[in-house]
């Protein structure tokens, strides 16, 4: 009977089974906090940092760009932004649907926001003064305001593609994204521990990382010239409705680009309203053939390796045929130019005189100066998006090619590449690199960086230059260029028709591109002007009629704007 | 069974590791609750204070019981079962509050507030070893050894679920199951009545959603880290920060409301975050040194009722604290047992020092030891 009852031996038994176990159980909490607080605690403190840290942004104001004489081209305000604190906000339906008229969005987009797993989220940012004022009357618990920048242009639509646009936090097109790391700064950030409500931890550890204000840019640009080049292109949309119209002003001393535009542009506070194709640069970006204008690369060349005499006849009879195709001199229609000598090819722009200099020149000699002008390679501006064009290389050309590229056809540069060119041939033979930034400045008004122009290279000597020089005047005072004429001052510059490729890539026969590029005063050349017209669609359709005329208009008002003093006119009426 | 019982002195050791264990719980749970006491009564000391107090209290019952025969207590068992009944009862008439909790486990009597479910505990330890002590016990008998005084537990768990407090119903019956064990029944009844056991303790489980929820968050805590996977997951923190020494005393983050309870369920988690690896471990190591010390006085008590008490109080204690340690190392589901001694909570320190007490007294009864 004794077995079976209670005994103190049994009991014992159990005991020391019972003490064993906890020992184990014990033993295996200790590898179990061993594995938590040894093996994985650097990753479990790292979530829990994670957790406990919030940080808020501080941003700093961009910098501003300014013109060269520092008229503020683009700058920053102070705009509002709306957000929310989710685990603040009580009810977050009647939250939605107060706050869904007001700032125009959808109620179920704003209830996903603001029960959002997070400490704060945007609702809407960068909002105008009067949205923000009727939120904050609706004082919703969780819903709060802060600061942030807003890019604010001044001049609207001046220079819009130029300067590009700001997305929300940085610069997207332009100059605002191609010089983002010194226009930016950096953001500063106050970091701090929070408990689980997010509310700041007090007397804790806080971080503060100082922000860093922006660099602001200083542009080689003259907001005046600008001002007169886009009053004069918009002019010419609205007269002679082209699909486009652009311009590109250089200093020729310095490669300083003065005044750049395209038409139709965009307002860069605005850009997402306007189509992406109007907030592309296309002297910069776009290539297309250049048409007569190019007869000047092929000049320069002949007159500088001394193959040209102006007073050497050349007959012209309206046509040529080369490896089977025929080319026409824009005078075919009445029979060509007749006998005229190569000066007057020149001021007549005869294809076929710069046909037959072409071929004097031989290709390797051309290419060599198309090259040496900076053609099919990029200027290197400093702008986002620079096109190089497209120049044939001359072991894949023949007979053909070199007779179209010596009067423009069959090739593809960009305006800026052709303002440098010409620039080149007027300001004594050097080729300088274009650029837009001309310094920076700190917040301190120390200039940080100071562009020095940079010559590339020395295309052609003095002499040629001003013989060149004088022959491109010939062509505004008696030839195709005369509508070109300047008041009161003396240019030189030449017309281009180009035409454009249709869609089955054959010639179209309704759409040019008139260009013209010159530079005035001859004297001592302050600017080099490009103005081209794509496809009009109104009004009189030859170069001479629109490109020339915008040229003349420009210029004038440019060169009155710099105070140039006019040309001593009895000097030219005695010639 | 000849006990030769000598009076003299308590167990030095035991007291000494409950003290320096009440010490820090003083100490920890002042760290842990004084930002949330701040932020829900505005007073920083509120739970401090009160704890303070109950421990005060506390350390008087167990001089008292300390004290007072133990024995005493094995004819008194009866009426402390039907007293503990009758308080559990309580619960359900107009004296039961839920002090603004989702659970109504406490009995109200003027400012006193108290949680039968914490006597119930040592009630259930003091009857089932008065029980299984007595001689009319035949082991091989199912009913008599085994069924009956784990059935009146039982009894006392579906009251305690109800409330509902899970958690101590569970430890409740542990008490009673770990006598039962001392006492010899054999262990493959005691398994098969186990799994008879398991379905009903599955409906109570299942039967609310806010348990299933808990078993579901301990399979994965991560699948649902912002809710009820929340808790597991930052007692993972608070152990992972602690790293080996700790952020030091008063300077843990877990404890700014991204622990819950951190003075109560959760504070060996705010252990681990500020004193570290070193610290957790010295804890365990102080319980371990109480349960040895417990052990020792269980194997020396002069009676077989002493024995099984000593016993049951001891590893009953130590069931809770395992079960809390991992629990909040995220071992075991989320249970609602604190850690004893340590843990805020008036009800559980003042039974604990009394059950300590009452093991003090048996410790004064220890036979010599003899040559094994």
């Amino acid at each position: 009977m004794a077995e079976f009852s209670v005994s103190r031996a049994m009991v014992r038994k159990r005991l020391i089974f019972g003490f064993i176990i906890t020992l184990i159980i014990v033993f295996l909490l200790i590898s179990r906090l061993a594995w938590i607080q040894i093996a994985r605690a650097d990753e479990l403190y790292d979530q829990a940092w994670e957790q406990w840290n919030h940080a808020i942004t501080v941003s700093t104001d961009r910098g501003s760009i300014y013109d060269r004489h520092g008229r503020l081209l683009a700058g920053t305000r102070q705009a509002q932004t709306i957000a929310a604190i989710p685990p603040q906000v009580e009810d977050p339906r009647a939250a939605a649907e107060a706050l869904a008229p007001v700032l125009n969005m959808d109620i179920e987009n704003i209830i996903e926001l603001i029960t959002l797993e997070r400490s704060a989220v945007y609702i809407k940012r960068k909002v105008e003064p009067e949205i923000t004022e009727a939120v904050r009357e609706m004082n919703i618990p969780g819903i709060v305001f802060f600061n942030e920048e807003k890019r604010d242009y001044p001049g609207g639509n001046l220079a819009s593609q130029l300067l590009g646009f700001v997305g929300m936090d940085q610069g997207w097109s332009g100059i605002e994204v191609y010089y983002e790391d010194y226009l930016s700064g950096s953001e500063g950030r106050l970091l701090f521990p929070a408990d689980a409500w997010g509310r700041q931890v007090p007397h804790d550890f806080n971080r503060f990382v100082e922000p860093k204000q922006g660099f602001d840019l200083y542009l080689a640009i003259d907001e005046t010239i600008q001002h007169i080049v886009e009053k004069e292109l918009n002019r010419i949309m609205e007269e002679a409705a082209p699909v486009k119209a652009m311009a590109v002003a250089v200093d020729p001393n310095s490669g300083a680009v003065l005044a750049v535009s395209s038409k139709p542009d965009f307002e860069p506070a605005n850009y997402e309203n306007y189509n992406p194709d109007s907030w592309t640069l296309a002297p910069f970006t776009s290539s297309f053939e250049p048409g007569s204008t190019f007869k000047m690369v092929t000049l320069a060349a002949v007159l500088e390796e001394g193959i040209f005499n102006g007073d050497e006849y050349f007959h012209c009879q309206g046509h040529v045929t080369i490896s089977g195709r025929r080319i026409n001199c824009w005078t075919v229609d009445r029979g060509g130019h007749g006998d005229i000598t190569f000066r007057e090819a020149v001021g007549g722009s005869c294809n076929l005189a710069f046909i037959e200099l072409g071929s004097r020149l031989g290709k390797e000699k051309l290419f060599e100066y198309i090259e040496a002008f900076g053609f099919g390679t990029l200027t290197g501006i400093d702008y986002p998006g620079e096109s190089p064009g497209l120049v044939f290389q001359p072991d894949s050309q023949g007979t053909l090619e070199l007779a179209t590229t010596s009067f423009g056809q069959g090739i593809s540069v960009t305006p800026i590449q052709q303002v440098m060119a010409v620039a080149a041939m007027a300001n004594g033979g050097y080729l300088y690199k274009p650029y837009i930034l001309d310094k920076i400045l700190n917040l301190d008004g120390e200039t940080v960086y100071q562009k020095k122009p940079e010559m590339v290279r020395q295309v052609i000597s003095a002499e040629t230059s001003s013989e060149l020089v004088e022959l491109m005047e010939s062509v505004i005072l008696e030839g195709t260029g005369s509508t070109a004429n300047l008041e009161g001052y003396r240019a030189a510059g030449k017309t281009g028709t180009a035409e454009k490729l249709d869609a089955d890539g054959t010639y179209s026969s309704t759409d040019f591109v008139y260009s013209f590029v010159g530079f005035a005063p001859l004297e001592d050349p302050r600017l080099v002007l490009y103005v081209a017209v794509d496809s009009v669609s109104r009004g009189p359709r030859f170069g001479s009629h629109t490109s020339a005329p915008l040229f003349k208009r420009i210029m004038e008002d440019s060169l009155n704007y710099l105070l140039v003093s006019p040309t001593e006119l009895s000097a030219q009426e005695g010639e | 069974m000849a006990a030769k019982s000598t009076k003299r002195d308590c167990d030095r050791i035991l007291l000494l590791t409950t003290i320096l264990l009440l010490g820090i719980g003083l100490i920890m749970v002042f760290s842990a609750s004084f930002v949330i006491a701040g932020e829900q009564s505005g007073d920083s000391y509120y739970f401090i204070k009160r704890q303070s107090l109950w421990v005060a209290i506390g350390l008087l019952g167990l001089y008292i019981f300390s004290r007072i025969h133990y024995l005493k207590l094995k004819k008194m068992s009866l009426i402390i079962l039907v007293f503990n009944f009758i308080l559990l009862g309580l619960i359900f008439t107009g004296l039961g509050t839920d002090l603004g909790t989702e659970a109504k486990r406490w009995l109200a009597v003027g400012p006193v507030v108290v949680q039968p479910s914490e006597f119930s505990k040592l009630a259930f330890v003091i009857f089932t070893s008065a029980y299984m002590s007595s001689r009319r016990i035949d082991l091989r008998n199912m009913w008599t050894a085994t069924v009956l005084p784990l059935g009146i537990a039982a009894a006392a768990l579906f009251m305690i679920s109800l409330q509902p407090d899970f958690g101590t119903s569970l430890i409740v019956l542990a008490g009673a199951v770990l006598v039962v064990f001392f006492a010899g029944v054999p262990i493959a009844r005691a398994a098969s009545l186990t799994l008879i056991g398991l379905p009903p303790l599955g409906y109570l489980m299942v039967n609310e959603d806010y348990r299933l929820q808990r078993i579901f968050t301990y399979i994965d805590p991560w699948a649902d880290a912002s809710d009820s996977g929340y808790q597991i997951i930052q007692s993972l923190y608070a152990f992972g920060s602690g790293h080996l020494f700790g952020s030091g005393l008063g300077r843990g983050r877990q404890k700014l409301f991204y622990l819950p309870e951190p003075q109560n369920d959760f504070i060996f988690a705010v252990i681990g975050e500020e004193l570290g690896f070193i610290g957790a471990v010295a804890i365990l190591l102080l319980y371990l040194i109480f349960i040895w010390r417990g052990f020792q006085i269980a194997l020396k008590a002069p009676d077989l009722f002493g024995s099984l008490l000593a016993a049951g109080i001891t590893f009953l204690l130590a069931l809770q604290v395992l079960v809390n340690v991992a629990v909040v190392t995220g071992i075991l589901p989320v249970t609602g047992i604190n850690l004893p001694l340590i843990s805020a909570g008036g009800s559980s320190v003042f039974f604990t020092l009394v059950s300590i007490g009452i093991l003090l007294n048996i410790s004064k009864h220890a036979k010599e030891t003899k040559t094994a």
